[in-house]
């Protein structure tokens, strides 16, 4: 039981590491550059840009440090690199084994396709809960570190509401990888949708008529900023993450089952 | 399982379209407990097809196949069979940044290591290191210590002993007479002939697709003939081709190749009445083994060999003689 999970998962240790680290030493900067900052109006910087591109960067109440994170951190590195990260990491978990005929020797054991996918997929937690439950504390330390303060429950509710959004872009992989043969495709695949995705959302965001293509997109269902301010969110919004990640996993299940390899 | 008496393997119009080619068109045979069966046929036959349908990584288009009394087709059934079946496949997709330790340790855990330490000393791969350092000998050794180290009833080997050095060959056949004795049923493709003579009781031929013989080992090979090479004159080439049972002669600048499926003494006494400057006599590539007996028959569905006239001497299957 769980052999496959555990053998993934401490393959994945070195690659959430190296992730964890990046993202922290990203955020470090960002919060040093918030104290660099202090005293601009950046209000006044960014009143001229068009509403679709603050929409598309989350930009709100930029002069306190969780709007700043928001829209610096949580906006463009969850949302969008992670984001395009998970996707592209979902969219080696299969097709990569198939290409170097790895899987021919996993589905050689006893194992059922669909226990093989979903603990491959598990493994997939490691990085995603790492980069979230290390990520946190060290956003927080950063932030005392300057001096400012953010609240430990909005920025612990950010990070917890990132993760279904999280699994929903290693889902889009997912599918692509037991779609296709070449982990190249898929990967590539993955990260396209999931770009396409999220500028749908920011561009058709405002477009009347067509604003419900918005709701397609994941990004849509996982707001970091307005959490991160004052600790709101939608419940429902993380349901219906949860939900497409369900069908995700179930429609990759289906295709895996079906499919020669 | 409840068919502990049935055959291990048993297989039966088994088919596998692939729209643009049909890589099995109709595969029967059954393969006996405690036995060696060695599953022939030159690259391309399909042997790897056979194979990976056996194992469910791929769906057959029609027919059956019981693996341990397992169909192919129910997967709960052949994934409890797989406790039982050890694999190596032709290609060792084995993940290169591991070491051959952690890569057994996670085969172990899934399927028994009950036999590992054991066959490491048989077979000698430098599990401390790690795969992408292995030479294709050290990772056939490593898959064979993972097909075998759980005590399988059944095993299934894709080509097992390509990569392997003249020295661990033989050690590989020692110990799959060994398995055997033991009571393992042993499943293997292989696409030269001298690997099956050494080790199998029984041989299957797949050709074009279709299993077109099944005979034992000491028939086929009685049946091969033997390649030969001479480098001689013009006027001895003539006389040596007119011998009764050569087939396919080839000219060259120095002499000759054909097949020789006659007696190897009459050859003998024929070249010895000549100046001879070099002779070579050894297996023939089974591929022309093939294309000797089965060309005629096959030529149509198999179309690879279309360029090459079938000697009208072929009438020499009496080499049974």
């Amino acid at each position: 039981m769980f052999e496959t999970v555990r053998y993934e998962g401490k393959r994945r240790l070195r690659g959430a590491a190296v992730l964890t680290a990046g993202v922290g030493a990203y955020a470090g900067f960002i919060i040093w550059y918030f104290t660099v900052l202090e005293g601009v109006d950046y209000e006044d910087v960014f009143s001229n840009l068009p509403p679709a591109m603050l929409e598309a960067f989350g930009i709100e109440s930029l002069s306190t440090i969780e709007g700043f994170l928001g829209a610096q951190v949580f906006n463009f590195v969850w949302l969008l690199g992670l984001g395009l990260y998970f996707a592209y990491v979902g969219g080696g978990v299969v097709a990569r084994d198939v290409e170097t005929e790895r899987m021919d020797l996993l589905l050689s054991l006893p194992v059922t396709r669909s226990r093989l996918l979903v603990e491959k997929f598990a493994a997939l937690l490691v990085p995603i809960v790492a980069v979230n439950a290390l990520g946190g504390p060290i956003i927080y330390l950063f932030v005392v570190a300057v001096g400012e303060t953010i609240p430990p429950d909005h920025l612990f509710l950010t990070h917890l509401l990132s993760v279904p959004f999280l699994l929903v872009c290693a889902g889009i992989g997912l599918v692509f990888s037991v779609a296709v043969d070449r982990a190249a495709i898929a990967e590539r695949g993955a990260v396209g949708t999931a770009f396409v995705l999220y500028l749908v959302e920011s561009v058709v965001g405002g477009a009347e008529g067509y604003d419900w293509i918005q709701y397609l997109s994941p990004t849509q269902y996982y707001e970091p900023t307005p959490t991160l301010i004052d600790g709101s969110f939608e419940p429902i919004d993380s349901a219906i993450l949860l939900l497409a990640f369900g069908g995700l996993l179930m429609i990759s299940q289906a295709l895996f089952e079906r499919r020669d390899v | 399982m409840s068919d502990e008496t049935d055959s291990p393997l048993v297989v039966e119009e088994l088919t596998k379209d692939y729209g643009s080619v049909v890589a099995n068109d109709a595969v029967s045979f059954t393969v006996n407990r405690g036995e060696v069966f060695g599953f022939l046929g030159p690259n391309g036959a399909g042997k790897s097809t056979t194979i990976r349908m056996l194992l469910g990584l791929l769906k057959p288009t029609s027919g059956s196949a019981k693996v341990l009394g397992a169909d192919v087709r129910d997967e709960a059934a052949l994934t409890e069979a797989k406790r039982r079946i050890g694999y190596l496949p032709a290609h060792l997709g084995f993940e290169e940044e591991v070491t051959g330790e952690t890569m057994l340790d996670y085969h172990g855990a899934m399927k028994g290591e009950g036999r590992r330490d054991e066959l490491l000393e048989v077979f000698t791969p430098p599990v401390e290191r790690p795969i992408r350092e292995y030479s294709t000998g050290n990772k056939r050794m490593l898959g064979l210590v993972q097909a075998f180290m759980h005590d399988p009833d059944l095993v299934i080997m894709d080509e097992p002993t390509a990569g392997l050095d003249p020295l661990k060959q033989e050690a590989f056949n020692e110990f799959v007479r060994d398995e055997r004795d033991r009571g393992t049923t042993v499943f293997f493709s292989s696409h030269v002939l001298s690997e099956v003579r050494r080790v199998c009781d029984r041989v299957g031929i797949l050709r074009a697709g279709s299993l077109v013989e099944l005979e034992n080992v000491d028939a086929l090979l009685h049946r091969s003939g033997k390649h030969v090479r001479v480098h001689a004159s013009g006027a001895a080439v003539a006389e040596i081709t007119a011998l009764d049972g050569v087939i396919r002669p080839e000219r060259f600048a120095e002499g000759v190749q054909f097949i020789y499926a006659g007696d190897v003494n009459a050859l003998l006494r024929e070249l010895a009445t000549h100046e001879i400057q070099d002779v070579e006599l050894g297996e023939p590539p089974i591929e022309d083994v093939f294309t000797h007996y089965y060309g005629s028959r096959e030529d149509a569905a198999e179309g690879d060999r279309s360029g090459e006239a079938t000697d009208p001497t072929d009438s020499a299957g009496g080499t049974d003689v």
